[in-house]
């Protein structure tokens, strides 16, 4: 399972690079964002190459913050590879409540994040363990690629 | 405990004859000395002397704090100059302040009825109070600090502002009662927070807070955050300063000293006297001032008078705590809306920190409110459609409690204006 660090921010200009600088100054690699918007705010998703050291630093700077636990799937890339990940999940009556890519540096695969209710998290898990061609990463696994 | 019990707690009977009396007294005394009440008293064609009864102020003219600005800076005063121990004032939003001068017997006077009003909050001798009311022009500062020397409390006069020195005394000199504001106190457990200081550790066991409305659930966080005790106080200069009324240990309202002032709601429109459990703005004639009188000052406070007796043994009326401030009051397409109401409903929603702007546009001709609201992390979702659902709550609360719609935007955390003293709670943009 994978810790994603989300953030509350106002849509205002400056708020995202102001969360940006904040891991930055403190030398803490962004591995995946990803930005959720309503009318007048904003929720960011991070990957943190750091995740407890990042969310001290941001908590220091009074970001409301929280870990989410999420999966990491790795799927051939080939025109196939996603609809077979959301089928197998379908098939199981799980709910994606989002989803988005993680850009890998070391592979050609694509990198899923997703999120599930947290009751059905273990159930995501099995689905996907049993379907050729995803590889479920855990989080050592995930920072390497 | 009671610092006078005999007054305190005299049978109400009693009280109303010594109102009567005084108030006669002092009636005669402003028609006699004031051009102004006396103008005003042979506009309506009434006589010192007509007043035979306590039912018979409802008949007297009101005072307002234009009246004192009208006639600033001395000219409502009965006394001459050298009579006068001590002059205050209080800043107005716009131009003059409104000035009050005391007698040495006002001074006293003031000094008793906050010992009595510590007292009531459980103060006495053996207390050490960290008096943060700014001293100055400002009543609340020397206020306290007269009635703490009465009381024979130890009294800390390191005044307003300057956090970490206030933090530094209090763990250093053991201070035992805290009084400043009410968003003052609330800053100061925010800041103690930050240093990691557990309140526990302080030798702190009350506070008594005052000077701008607050809800009962800043009582509760200030209590909790605190960990301490937090009583109301009220008070204003044009009346005497601190110490009009104050809470009892049963902390269900503010025990109004009656042997020294006569309080009574009216409807802010119609100016009409309301009977006692109804709201509207608190009325004060004080009875025994020898300095400046005031006949029916109109506080602009928002109260109701409580009438049943107080488990506490005290038979002075109480007040509830204030609703706001008729000023305050913002009038949205028609619907009076008091900030404080606009705090409770924040609070009942959930742990969502009681930080909040109300601003107010006009678009077109329609009023607009939007409530900014600092999200806490105990609210904080990582879905959108969470924290919708959580402005929609406070939406439809607010519509269903105010009877006004209002577009709710969760803020980040600090990000509204702080300030160490009053609240900045209230933007109106519009312009009329
Ligand atoms: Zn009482």
């Amino acid at each position: 399972m994978i810790r994603q660090v989300s953030i509350f921010i106002e849509n205002q200009e400056g708020r995202l690079n102001n969360v940006l600088k904040i891991l930055a100054e403190n030398k803490i690699n962004i591995r995946s964002l990803n930005i959720a918007d309503a009318t007048d705010f904003g929720i960011v998703r991070l990957i943190l190459q750091e995740t407890e050291k990042g969310i001290e630093v941001l908590k220091k700077n009074d970001i409301i913050t929280t870990v989410t636990p999420v999966l990491a799937a790795e799927v051939a890339d080939d025109p196939g590879g996603l609809s077979r990940l959301v089928d197998a999940l379908t098939q199981a009556k799980i709910n994606i409540i989002y989803a988005y890519s993680f850009l890998p540096k070391k592979t050609d695969n694509a990198i899923i994040i997703i999120r599930v209710e947290d009751e059905v998290q273990q159930k995501a898990i099995e689905t996907l363990e049993k379907v050729a061609q995803i590889n479920l990463l855990d989080r050592e696994t995930l920072l390497l690629k | 405990m009671y610092w006078n019990k005999s007054y305190e707690c005299m049978p109400r009977e009693n009280l109303q004859e010594l109102q009567l009396e005084r108030l006669k007294r002092m009636v005669n005394r402003i028609y006699h000395d004031v051009p102004f009440y006396r103008n005003k008293f042979q506009e309506i064609g009434l006589m010192p002397e007509d007043v035979k009864s306590l039912d018979d102020l409802k008949k007297l003219p009101f005072t307002t704090k234009v009246d004192l600005r009208d006639n600033y800076p001395y000219g409502l005063f009965t006394v001459p100059m050298e009579q006068i121990v001590r002059i205050h004032a209080s800043s107005g939003t716009t131009g003059k302040p409104t000035v009050v001068g005391y007698t040495r017997n006002d001074i006293s006077m003031w000094s008793e009825l906050m010992a009595r009003s510590l007292v009531a909050a459980g103060a006495g001798p053996h207390s050490v109070i960290q008096n943060a009311y700014g001293y100055g022009l400002f009543t609340g500062g020397l206020g306290v600090h007269y009635g703490a020397e009465r009381l024979g409390a130890s009294i800390i006069p390191i005044s307003g502002g300057n956090t970490a020195k206030q933090i530094m005394i209090m763990q250093d000199f053991g201070s035992t009662i805290l009084t400043c504001t009410p968003s003052y106190a609330i800053y100061l457990a925010e800041v103690l927070a930050e240093s990691g200081i557990d309140p526990a550790s302080l030798k702190i066991r009350a506070g008594i807070f005052g000077a701008e409305p607050w809800s009962e659930n800043i009582r509760k966080e200030i209590e909790k955050k605190l960990k301490i005790k937090a009583f109301d106080i009220y008070g204003l200069s044009e009346i005497m300063g601190p110490g009009v009324a104050i809470e009892c240990e049963a902390q269900d309202g503010l025990h109004v000293w009656e042997d020294h002032f006569i309080p009574e709601i009216i409807d802010p429109v119609t100016l009409e006297v309301l009977p006692y459990g109804e709201q509207g703005e608190l009325v004060i004639t004080t009875i025994t001032k020898e300095g400046i009188p005031i006949l029916r000052y109109r506080t602009r406070d928002i109260t109701t008078i409580k009438p049943e007796p107080c488990a506490c043994g005290r038979t002075h009326l109480r007040i509830s705590r204030l609703q706001g401030r008729s000023d305050d009051m913002l009038i949205i397409r028609g619907v009076n809306v008091f900030p404080t109401q606009i705090e409770s409903v924040l609070l009942e929603i959930g742990e969502v920190e009681p930080h909040y702007q109300l601003v107010v546009r006009r678009d077109g001709s329609l009023d607009t409110l939007e409530i900014k609201v600092e999200l806490s992390e105990a609210l904080f979702s990582d879905r959108i459609s969470n924290l919708e659902n959580l402005e929609k709550r406070i939406r439809d609360r607010i519509q269903s409690i105010i009877g006004v719609s209002a577009k709710v935007s969760l803020v980040e955390p600090k990000s509204l204006p702080r300030s160490e003293g009053k609240s900045q709670r209230v933007v109106d943009l519009r312009k009329i």
